[in-house]
C-alpha cells in the first residue's frame, strides 16, 4: 500500500527549480526555491507561490446553498466570496461552491463528512486544482499580459471573484488578505497547472519576480 | 548643400545628438528624433525610393506614415517607412524596389512601358499559350511584392497587454487633447492615443508662419501633465476597433489592447493630392509634409517652390514656407475666385503671386525624373476639370507643395459600424450615425476651425460622458462656415498621363476610366480591377480620389459611390507584433514527471501533452512501438490514460439526459454496468464515442476521447440548459487521473495491490467497481480497447503517480512496461477499435463505420436520431472495414488517406488506419471502400503515393483473434 504524499498539480515544473519541499495537508510542496533573501525580494516584485495543499471541498446542486446553511457556512452572492474563520467560501454560480481552507480551516473536513441526504440533490464535486497565490508591485502588469479581465483594485472589489481565461486557460482569481498582505489567488484545473506556473514565472522573472516558497507566508514552517 | 534650417521652435529634433548613417552606400548625418526620410531630406537627398509599378523616383510625399514608396530595409528589417521610422546611429539602409540601387534602378525602363502595361492587363494576359504560363507566372511572382523576407530574424518578445479605461481618445491633436482634458476634469480615466512621436497634431505644424498655435500646444500639454488620470500615448496607432470598445494599440514594444467604456475618434484627416502630370515627382510633395519638414524636423522642402492649392490650407502652407526661408514663386489655386481673407491678403502682402482659377498641368522633370526643374501652369476650368493648354505659362521651381483637399481618417469609425454621408459644405464623408459608445471630433468629423474643432471635443465628451451615465451640459459646435476644406474635383487631365491618384500601386487617371469602361464601375469591382487602395497604404492617399473619379464618370454625386471596406489593421503591422508571447496552453498528467523520467517522447494530442512511446538506446521507434504493443499481448503494459474526458453526471434525470444525449440505451442500465456512449450531433455525423458507467442510481461517471473531453461537456451543459432537466455536471477529467493496465497478466498484476475480487468471473469485462489500489480508493473500469483483459483505473490524480508507481513496482517481476500512445494505436487496431476523429471525418455518420449495433432508434428521442432517420432511407455510399494486405506484402506501404481504386479506376474510399502487427504478422487497418464489397475476404486496391496499386482484403475484427483461428481471409 502506498503512503507516498499526494503531488501538488504543479509538481513536473517545479521540478527544474530543485525547490526545498514540505508535507501540508497530506501534500508534497515548495518550501523554498532559493534563500529567504532571494525570495523576499522576489515577492516584493511578483512572487509566485504554490498553495495547491490547501484543503478543498467542491459541491453543486439544487438545494446546495441550503445544505450549507445547515452546515453553517457562510452564504456568499454568486461570483462572491467570504472569509469565514481560516477558510474562504466561493460561490462560483447559482448552485456551486468552492471552499478553501487555509492552513488552520477545519471546515472542508467536516463539510466532507457531513451527511448529503439523497433528497437534497447535493453532489461533492472532485477537484484537483492549481493553487497559486501572486503578490508584489508587478502582479498587475502580469495581469495585464495574462488577463482581458481589468484586475486592478477598482474593478475587482473586495469580496468579489472573477472566472476568467488567464494566460489562454480558464481560471478564478480574487484578491485577498493573507497572513496581512494583500494577495492574489489563482485556481486552475490542475492538469493546467504546471503550464501556468511556467507562464507566470517566465513573466515574473522578467520584472525581478519568481517562484517563492510557502515559507515565504508562513515563516513558522521555516 | 543641407537643408536643415536653424532651430525651429518645438522642433523635434536633438540638435545635440547626431546621428551617422548610409543610405544605398553614402554616408548622411541627422539627428536624434529625425525619421529616415527627414535626415535624408536634410541632407539634400531627393530620391528615397522607387515606385512599385514603373520604378519611378520617388522623394517624400505625406510624411505622414502614408509614403509607402520610401520603405528601406537595414538588412535585418525590411519595408521600414522612412517617413515615419526614426533614424539610428550605424543604419545601413538601402530602398526596397530596386534593381542595383535607388539612382540607377535597372527596373525604370517599365516606366517606359507603362502604355503596354495597363491596369488589369496581367488578369488578360499571359493565358494563352497555356505552355508559357509558368514562364510567365514566375516573373510575376518576382515583381510582386515589395521587400524580402528575412527568415533569420532575430525574435524579440514584443508583448500584448490588456488596459482598461473610461474613455479611449483615438488621436492627440488639439481636439483629442481638449476632449482629454475636459474627460479628465470630469472624472474620467483617460487613454489618449496618438500615431506621431509627439502629441499635438497640427498645432506640431500647421502654422501659418505663426508662433500661435505652438503656444496653444505648449498650453495644451501643460494642462495634459496636470492630470494624472490621462494616459497619453504616442508613437502608437489604434489598429482597430472591434466589438465592445476594444481597440488594439500597436506599439514599439508590443501591441496594448484598450477596452474602454467609450471611445473619441479624434484622428482627423489625410491631406489628399490633386491630381496632375507628374504629382509623383521627388520635390512634390503635400502641403502638410512640407509643413512638418520645416517645423518637426527643421528642413527646407526645397528652395524654391510653387503651391497649388484649392483651400485655405494652401495658403498656410505658402506663409510656413516662407517662414521657413523658401522662396514661393507662386499660388496657384483651382478655384476661380481663389482665397479671401486675412490669409490670402498675408500672402500678397508678402508679395507672393497668386493665380486663381489656374493648375499645374504638368510638372518639369530633371532628368531621369530625379526632380522637379519647373512646372507649367494653365487656366482651369474646375467645374469641367478642364485644363486650357493653350494657356501655359512655365515657372521655374525645384519643389511642389499640394494643397486639394482631405479625406477623414475614418477606418475606425467604419469599423466601429459608423453610417457616413458626404457632406457637400466641406466635400467630406463625415459620421451620419454613431453607433453607441463610440463618438467622432474634430477634421473627422467635418469641423475645421481651431476653435470649432477643440469645442467639438468638448462636445464628444459631454456626450460620452451622459453615455456613462453622467451629467453633463449640452455643447453645440458651430456648422463650418465658408469654402470647403477640399476641393470637389481636384484633378487635371492630361494627354500624356502620369496623372497619378494612386501612388502605391502607380495607378493614373485613364486606368480609372479604363476600368469604367470595362464595366468595373462599382468601387468594390473597381478596387480590385485596379488595386486602388490595395497597396499598403490601403488607400490613405487615393481612395477619396478615385471616388470622385468615379463619380464624375458616372454622373452621380460622389455618396452613391459609397466607399470600401476600411479593415484592421490600420497600418502593416509586424507578425511578431501578432504573435506576443505566445501561449502555448497545454495539460500535463499527474505522472508526467514519471513519463519523463523513464525516457518518454512526447507527443501532443489535443491540448495534452502525453507519451507517444518510450525511447530505448539503439532502438527505433517502430521496434520500440511493436514492443511495447507485444508486451501487452504477452504480459502486461500500462498507459497514463488520465487525457481521456471524464464527466460524472448526476440527479434523478441522469439516465434520461444520457439517453436523449447519446444514442444507446441506459435507463435500464444497472448500477456497476457500462455501456458504450456513441454521440452524434444534429446532422447525425459521430463526433464522439466513450462509454458511460452507472455508479449509483443518480450517477453516470462518462469517459469521452482525448480531444473531446471540453466539447462534449460543453455540448452537455448546452443541451441540458434546453432540456432542463434535473442534471447536474461535473468535469473531473483533470481531477481524476487514470492508467490503463492491459495484458494477460493484467489482473494477476492488479490483484497484488486490492483485496477486492477482480476476478474475470467476478467482474467482467463492462463493468465497474470502486476499489481501494494500493491504498488508494479508485474507480476501475473493465473496458476492453486495447487487450482482452484490461482495467482503467481513475483515481485522484493527486495520488496518481504514487499508485502508477505501486502498479509498475508490483508488475516488474510479470515484465510489466508502459507504452505510449503509438502502440495504443496499434492495440486497439489489432482489437478492431475504430477511432472517432481518426477512422471517422465530420461527415461520417453510424452506418457508415457499422455503428448500428450502438443506435436505439426506438428511443423517443436522442441528438442526431431526426437525420439519421432520413440518412437510413438513402444507400450508403461507402463503409469502413478492417483489412489486411497479402500475406508476406514487402511493397510500398500504403498510408493513412491513400485512395481505395477500383477495377474502373474510380475513388470508393481511403485508408484510415493501417499498420504492421507483430502479433497478427500482418499489415492490418481500416478502409472505406464500396458497400459492395464490405464481405469478409472481399478485395480491393489501394493505390499507395507512387501510383502502385496494392491489393487488400476485407477480414473480420478482432484481428488478434481472426489471426489465432487462422480465417482472417
Amino acid at each position: 500500500m502506498t503512503t507516498a504524499p499526494q503531488q501538488t498539480p504543479v509538481a513536473s515544473a517545479q521540478q527544474r527549480l530543485s525547490p526545498k519541499m514540505t508535507v501540508a495537508h497530506g501534500m508534497e510542496i515548495p518550501l523554498e526555491f532559493s534563500s529567504a533573501e532571494i525570495e523576499h525580494k522576489r515577492k516584493v516584485n511578483l512572487g509566485v507561490c504554490d498553495v495547491s495543499c490547501f484543503p478543498r471541498f467542491g459541491v453543486k446542486g439544487r438545494n446546495v446553498v441550503q445544505w450549507l446553511q445547515e452546515n453553517k457556512v457562510d452564504i456568499p452572492e454568486p461570483n462572491s466570496w467570504v472569509q469565514q474563520g481560516e477558510s474562504l467560501v466561493l460561490r462560483l454560480g447559482n448552485g456551486e461552491f468552492l471552499v478553501e481552507d487555509q492552513f488552520e480551516g477545519k471546515l472542508c473536513a467536516a463539510l466532507d463528512e457531513a451527511v448529503m441526504p439523497e433528497a437534497y440533490g447535493v453532489y461533492k464535486i472532485r477537484r484537483n486544482d492549481a493553487a497559486l497565490m501572486l503578490s508584489g508591485s508587478h502582479v498587475q502588469e502580469l495581469f495585464s499580459e495574462i488577463c482581458a479581465i481589468d484586475l486592478r483594485d477598482g474593478a475587482l472589489l473586495p469580496g468579489k471573484l472573477v472566472m476568467t481565461q488567464m494566460a489562454g486557460i480558464s481560471a478564478t482569481v480574487l484578491r485577498q488578505k493573507f497572513n496581512g498582505e494583500d494577495v492574489f489567488r489563482i485556481w486552475c484545473d490542475g492538469t493546467y497547472g504546471s503550464y501556468l506556473w511556467d507562464t507566470l514565472l517566465e513573466i515574473a522573472e522578467e520584472s525581478g519576480g519568481g517562484a517563492v516558497g510557502l515559507s515565504c507566508y508562513y515563516k513558522e514552517m521555516l | 548643400m543641407s537643408m536643415r534650417l536653424p532651430k525651429q521652435n518645438g522642433e523635434w529634433i536633438n540638435r545635440s545628438k547626431p546621428v551617422k548613417f548610409t543610405f544605398e552606400g553614402a554616408n548622411f548625418e541627422g539627428y536624434e528624433g529625425d525619421t529616415i526620410s527627414s535626415a535624408l531630406w536634410a541632407g539634400n537627398e531627393r530620391i528615397l525610393g522607387r515606385s512599385f509599378k514603373y520604378h519611378r523616383p520617388r522623394g517624400v510625399l505625406s510624411l505622414a506614415n502614408h509614403d509607402v514608396n520610401v520603405m528601406v530595409t537595414d538588412t535585418v528589417d525590411t519595408n521600414m517607412r522612412g517617413d515615419v521610422v526614426a533614424v539610428k546611429a550605424g543604419m545601413k539602409l538601402t530602398a526596397v524596389n530596386t534593381e542595383g540601387g535607388v539612382r540607377n534602378d535597372r527596373s525604370r525602363y517599365i516606366d517606359k512601358m507603362a502604355k503596354l502595361l495597363p491596369v488589369g492587363f496581367y488578369y488578360k494576359a499571359f493565358h494563352t499559350p497555356k505552355s508559357m504560363f509558368p514562364f510567365w507566372e514566375n516573373i510575376i511572382r518576382k515583381a510582386a511584392g515589395l521587400g524580402v523576407v528575412n527568415f533569420e530574424y532575430p525574435r524579440i518578445l514584443k508583448r500584448k497587454t490588456h488596459r482598461h479605461c473610461d474613455l479611449l481618445i483615438v488621436g492627440a491633436g488639439p481636439t483629442g487633447l481638449t476632449a482629454a482634458i475636459v474627460a479628465a476634469k470630469n472624472g474620467l480615466e483617460v487613454v489618449i492615443v496618438d500615431e506621431n512621436a509627439q502629441a499635438g497634431g497640427s498645432l506640431t505644424y500647421d502654422r501659418a508662419g505663426s508662433p500661435e498655435p505652438l503656444s496653444q500646444l505648449q498650453e495644451l500639454m501643460a494642462e495634459v501633465a496636470r492630470h494624472s488620470n490621462i494616459t497619453l500615448m504616442t508613437g502608437s496607432y489604434a489598429a482597430g476597433y472591434y466589438t465592445d470598445h476594444l481597440v488594439p494599440i500597436v506599439r514599439p514594444d508590443g501591441i496594448v489592447k484598450v477596452r474602454a467604456r467609450a471611445v473619441i475618434v479624434a484622428s482627423g484627416v489625410f491631406e489628399q493630392p490633386p491630381v496632375f502630370r507628374n504629382n509623383d515627382l521627388p520635390g512634390v510633395m503635400l502641403g502638410s509634409a512640407a509643413q512638418r519638414l520645416i517645423y518637426r524636423y527643421a528642413v527646407k522642402p526645397f528652395n524654391n517652390g510653387v503651391v497649388v492649392t484649392a483651400n485655405a490650407h494652401g495658403y498656410r502652407v505658402a506663409l510656413d514656407l516662407l517662414q521657413a526661408g523658401c522662396k514661393v514663386s507662386a499660388v496657384i489655386d483651382l478655384r476661380a475666385n481663389g482665397e479671401s481673407g486675412p490669409l490670402a491678403a498675408e500672402v500678397a502682402r508678402k508679395g507672393v503671386a497668386v493665380r486663381k482659377g489656374s493648375c499645374i498641368y504638368e510638372v518639369l522633370p530633371q532628368a531621369g525624373n530625379m526632380g522637379v526643374r519647373g512646372v507649367q501652369v494653365c487656366n482651369y476650368d474646375e467645374e469641367r476639370a478642364e485644363a486650357d493648354a493653350s494657356s501655359i505659362e512655365t515657372i521655374e521651381c525645384d519643389g511642389v507643395a499640394m494643397c486639394a483637399g482631405w479625406a477623414p481618417a475614418a477606418a475606425l469609425l467604419y469599423q466601429a459600424g459608423t453610417a457616413m454621408r458626404y457632406d457637400n459644405e466641406v466635400h467630406q464623408f463625415v459620421p451620419n450615425r454613431l453607433p453607441e459608445g463610440v463618438f467622432a471630433a474634430g477634421k473627422v468629423n467635418g469641423v475645421y476651425k481651431l476653435e470649432d474643432r477643440m469645442h467639438d471635443g468638448a462636445r464628444a465628451v459631454a456626450e460620452a460622458m451622459r453615455h456613462l451615465g453622467m451629467d453633463a451640459p449640452a455643447v453645440t459646435v458651430a456648422a463650418h462656415a465658408g469654402a470647403a476644406p477640399s476641393h470637389p474635383y481636384p484633378v487635371v487631365p492630361h494627354p500624356n498621363a502620369k496623372n497619378f491618384v494612386d501612388f502605391d500601386e502607380d495607378l493614373q487617371v485613364k486606368d480609372f476610366i479604363n476600368a469604367a469602361k470595362e464595366g468595373f464601375d462599382n468601387i468594390e469591382l473597381m478596387k480590385r480591377f485596379t488595386t486602388v487602395g490595395m497597396g499598403p497604404s490601403q488607400g490613405k492617399h487615393s481612395n477619396m480620389n478615385a471616388i470622385r473619379i468615379l463619380a464624375r464618370i458616372r454622373g452621380v454625386a460622389p455618396e452613391k459611390i459609397g466607399t470600401t471596406t476600411a479593415r484592421p489593421f490600420f497600418h502593416p503591422t509586424p507578425i511578431g507584433h501578432l504573435g506576443g508571447r505566445s501561449f502555448h496552453p497545454h495539460r500535463v498528467t499527474a505522472m508526467h514527471s514519471w513519463h519523463k523520467a523513464a525516457g518518454a517522447v512526447l507527443s501532443e494530442g489535443g491540448v495534452w501533452v502525453r507519451p507517444a512511446y518510450y525511447a530505448k538506446p539503439g532502438m527505433s521507434a517502430q521496434d520500440i512501438v511493436q514492443d511495447e504493443a507485444m508486451s501487452v499481448r504477452t504480459s502486461a503494459g500500462m498507459i497514463d490514460a488520465s487525457t481521456l474526458g471524464k464527466i460524472e453526471i448526476c440527479g434523478p434525470d441522469a439516465s434520461h439526459f444520457l439517453e436523449r444525449f447519446y444514442t444507446g440505451s441506459y435507463g435500464s442500465q444497472k448500477v456497476g454496468e457500462i455501456r458504450f456512449a456513441l454521440l452524434l450531433d444534429e446532422a447525425g455525423v459521430v463526433v464522439d464515442d466513450g462509454v458511460a458507467a452507472r455508479i449509483a442510481d443518480d450517477k453516470f461517471y462518462v469517459s469521452t476521447n482525448t480531444a473531446n473531453a471540453a466539447p462534449v461537456y460543453r455540448e452537455m451543459q448546452r443541451w441540458l440548459q434546453k432540456w432542463k432537466l434535473n442534471v447536474w455536471l461535473i468535469n473531473v477529467t483533470g481531477a481524476y487521473a487514470a492508467m490503463n493496465l492491459a495484458g494477460p497478466n493484467a489482473c494477476k498484476i492488479l490483484s497484488k495491490l486490492t483485496s477486492d475480487d477482480i476476478s474475470e468471473k467476478a467482474f467482467p469485462a463492462s463493468h465497474f467497481m470502486e476499489a481501494k489500489v494500493a491504498g488508494v480508493t479508485a474507480r476501475i473500469l473493465r473496458v476492453n480497447f486495447v487487450a482482452e483483459q484490461a482495467y482503467e483505473i481513475h483515481v485522484p490524480a493527486p495520488q496518481a503517480r504514487a499508485v502508477w508507481e505501486a502498479i509498475m513496482e508490483a508488475g516488474a517481476q510479470e515484465g510489466l512496461r508502459p507504452f505510449g500512445t503509438d502502440a495504443q494505436r496499434l492495440l486497439r487496431l489489432e482489437m478492431g477499435n475504430h477511432l472517432v476523429s481518426h477512422d471517422t471525418d465530420g461527415l461520417t455518420n453510424p452506418f457508415e463505420i457499422g455503428a448500428e449495433w450502438a443506435l436505439r432508434m426506438g428511443k423517443p428521442f436522442f441528438v442526431g436520431q431526426r437525420s439519421l432517420k432520413i440518412i437510413a432511407k438513402r444507400s450508403v455510399t461507402k463503409r469502413l472495414v478492417p483489412y489486411m494486405l497479402d500475406e508476406g506484402y514487402s511493397g510500398e506501404m500504403p498510408q493513412e488517406c491513400n485512395l481505395v481504386i477500383n477495377a474502373s479506376g474510380e475513388i470508393k474510399g481511403r485508408v484510415t488506419s493501417i499498420a504492421f502487427s507483430r502479433s497478427v504478422g500482418r499489415v492490418i487497418g481500416f478502409a472505406y471502400v464500396d458497400p459492395a464489397d464490405v464481405a469478409p475476404g472481399s478485395r480491393f486496391q489501394i493505390r499507395a503515393d507512387s501510383g502502385a496499386m496494392v491489393n487488400a482484403t476485407v477480414v473480420k475484427t478482432p484481428f488478434i483473434k481472426s489471426s489465432n483461428e487462422g480465417d482472417q481471409a
